[in-house]
């Protein structure tokens, strides 16, 4: 049986109900947020200040050359190369016979100019030995099993160890920008509990570590290395307009505000904006915002020299949020370039990056790719009689019976 | 000799072929070979597509802020990645040691193998004796039998130094074979006259 609709639909007209209810309040909270932004009157020094001595419960962007700057973009040089990578994966499946996983990489490889170019491809990768699905301590201890969300920051890691071998085979003399999609932070490794060896491994090991030499690549060539977030759910900067507003020196939300009822906070005159929503407002098209530091606390404790900067980028009439690691963001030419290609290839692209689009085509793996991989691997284990064996629940669930 | 493509679907009275450079297709007509084993087999182009590569991927106009048909291509250079062309084949005769056969091979061609453009030798080779017009005027594809008939003769006339003397010849065998169908006779005759 399919959804019933019927069922549901009395519920959706009450949500929508509500959001046009809430729509004026909404869009009140917006003009404040846009007025504040817009203010030159907030001094950046002591906001600074305020923020690295606040204890809020939410995370504050940290301004780097003010609130509400506005960056047109510099031209795109006529030769430039832009690099892309992007992940699929097959998770373990614990209903069928083997214990594996597949996580497909998908590269593109763009160059503009005089000799335009192209080279797609996309590198499928089988993990099945014991190491692979599972990590273990060196010490000894608590395993962790690769599956589910943590198969997804491995894809991560591996979409970055990809790009980063693309950039390096890169000539020197070209501006390029090698761009990832989604964070730079892992935010999977934050939000959980993994054990120390497990975010050693993903993070240290192996996304930083990729990070790490893309860097040193970039050392000798004009590239600049970005990931591009299309319709951004954060509220950072909104969250930074919270603190810039509050009556308290520094804010402490425990402290002060902890028996205010929320919608009552004097922090909520900008409540409910996303960023994105605030920015839309704000920027003009191909402009881009200030400069922001996340303030992620494995951003703070692990990236070092690779501490995730942002910025948001309006592309026709989207916003989209660009993180760089520090070494881009700061040197202002490869910040400009990133600015100036990101926008290029959105304008290229009907408002998404090409790159990322044709990254994404090579990698992706379609629910018919993935009963063909099952099949190729259980008429595999049938050539050479071994069981393959599947669980009563995956068969009911393929063979459909009254 | 001119290598044009790749089977990439094979039957006993066609095969298709995909192009290794988009837009590169052998004329309407064209003689084409491809190997089975010992056997040559031979083909008439009869139908050539340029579409894309993912058939859930259709191609979008791009070129209205463009100033020329290029500026598309060098402004999205992926999209000569994207796209293919691909051309179909009729299975006209093949050759087996030095002996060719205007019927149909017992085998039909192989998936990957490489197709080639027969040279002018070879064109004169085949069309020694005109068996081959069977199989095209009495074919039943999505390109009307008369079109490729008269197209699949001119090109082959291009292998003679002289043209309208194989042409008349070949005329006259399409008479005899279409001796009852004077419409259809007429409909290649017009195709082919100099």
């Amino acid at each position: 049986m399919s959804l019933d609709l019927t069922k549901i639909a009395q519920a959706v007209g009450h949500m929508v109900a509500r959001l046009k209810a809430g729509r004026q309040e909404k869009q009140r909270h917006l003009q404040y947020a846009l007025n504040v932004i817009g203010n030159q009157a907030i001094d950046l020094e002591p906001l600074k200040r305020k923020i690295a001595l606040s204890k809020t419960s939410w995370l504050v962007a940290g301004p780097v050359d003010g609130l509400g700057q506005r960056y047109q973009a510099p031209a795109a040089p006529d030769e430039f190369t832009i690099l892309a990578s992007d992940g699929s994966h097959i998770d373990v499946d614990r209903h069928r016979s083997t214990r594996c996983y597949l996580i497909n990489i998908g590269g593109a490889h763009l160059d503009y100019g005089a000799s335009p170019n192209a080279a797609l491809n996309s590198h499928p990768h089988l993990y099945s030995a014991d190491e692979d699905l599972v990590m273990t301590p060196v010490a000894g201890g608590r395993q962790q099993v690769i599956e589910g969300s943590l198969l997804g920051i491995k894809r991560s890691v591996e979409e970055c160890r990809h790009l980063t071998g693309m950039a390096a085979e890169l000539p020197s003399d070209r501006p390029a920008l090698a761009l990832l999609d989604g964070s730079l932070i892992l935010w999977g490794l934050a939000s959980l509990d993994y054990p120390e060896f497990v975010v050693s491994a993903l993070l240290d090991k192996g996304f930083l570590n990729s990070l790490e030499q893309m860097k040193g690549i970039s050392q000798d060539k004009n590239l600049a290395l970005a990931s591009y977030i299309s319709f951004p759910g954060s509220t950072d900067v909104v969250n930074a307009l919270r603190l810039a507003i509050c009556p308290h020196e520094p804010a402490d939300c425990d402290r002060y505000c902890d028996k205010i009822p929320c919608g009552k906070r004097d922090c909520d005159a900008v409540a409910g904006i996303r960023d994105r929503e605030l920015f839309l407002g704000f920027l003009g098209p191909g402009e881009r915002s200030a400069l922001f530091i996340s303030q992620s606390s494995i951003v703070r404790k692990r990236y070092g020299d690779h501490r995730v900067h942002f910025f948001y980028l309006r592309v026709d009439d989207e916003i989209a949020r660009v993180e760089l690691p520090q070494w881009v963001a700061l040197d202002n030419d490869r910040l400009e370039l990133a600015h100036a290609l990101i926008l290029d290839q959105c304008r290229r692209g009907h408002g998404y990056p090409v790159a990322l689009s044709e990254a994404h085509e090579q990698a992706v793996i379609t629910g018919a790719d993935r009963e063909q991989f099952y099949q190729l691997v259980e008429l595999s284990l049938t050539e050479v009689q071994l069981p393959t064996l599947t669980s009563a629940k995956s068969r009911s669930k393929r063979t459909r019976w009254i | 000799m001119q290598r044009v493509g790749e089977v990439i679907e094979a039957s006993t009275t066609e095969f298709t072929a995909q192009c290794y450079e988009l837009y590169q297709l052998p004329p309407l007509g064209s003689l084409a070979k491809t190997r089975e084993g010992e056997l040559e087999l031979y083909g008439v182009v009869y139908n050539a597509t340029t579409s894309s590569l993912e058939p859930g991927r259709r191609p979008i106009a791009r070129g209205k802020d463009e100033v020329s048909e290029d500026e598309i291509y060098r402004s999205s250079p992926q999209l000569l990645k994207l796209l293919k062309s691909e051309f179909g084949a009729l299975v006209v005769g093949h050759k087996q040691g030095d002996r060719t056969f205007h019927y149909l091979p017992p085998r039909p061609a192989r998936i990957h193998g490489f197709v080639y453009l027969c040279p002018a030798e070879e064109v004169r080779s085949f069309s020694s004796s005109f068996g081959f017009l069977n199989i095209l005027t009495g074919s039943n594809l999505s390109v009307p039998a008369e079109e490729l008939t008269a197209a699949c003769l001119r090109y082959i006339s291009q292998a003679y130094e002289d043209r309208r003397r194989f042409l008349v010849a070949a005329g006259r065998e399409l008479a005899s074979l279409l001796s009852g169908q004077l419409n259809r006779l007429q409909a290649i005759l017009e195709r082919i006259k100099q």
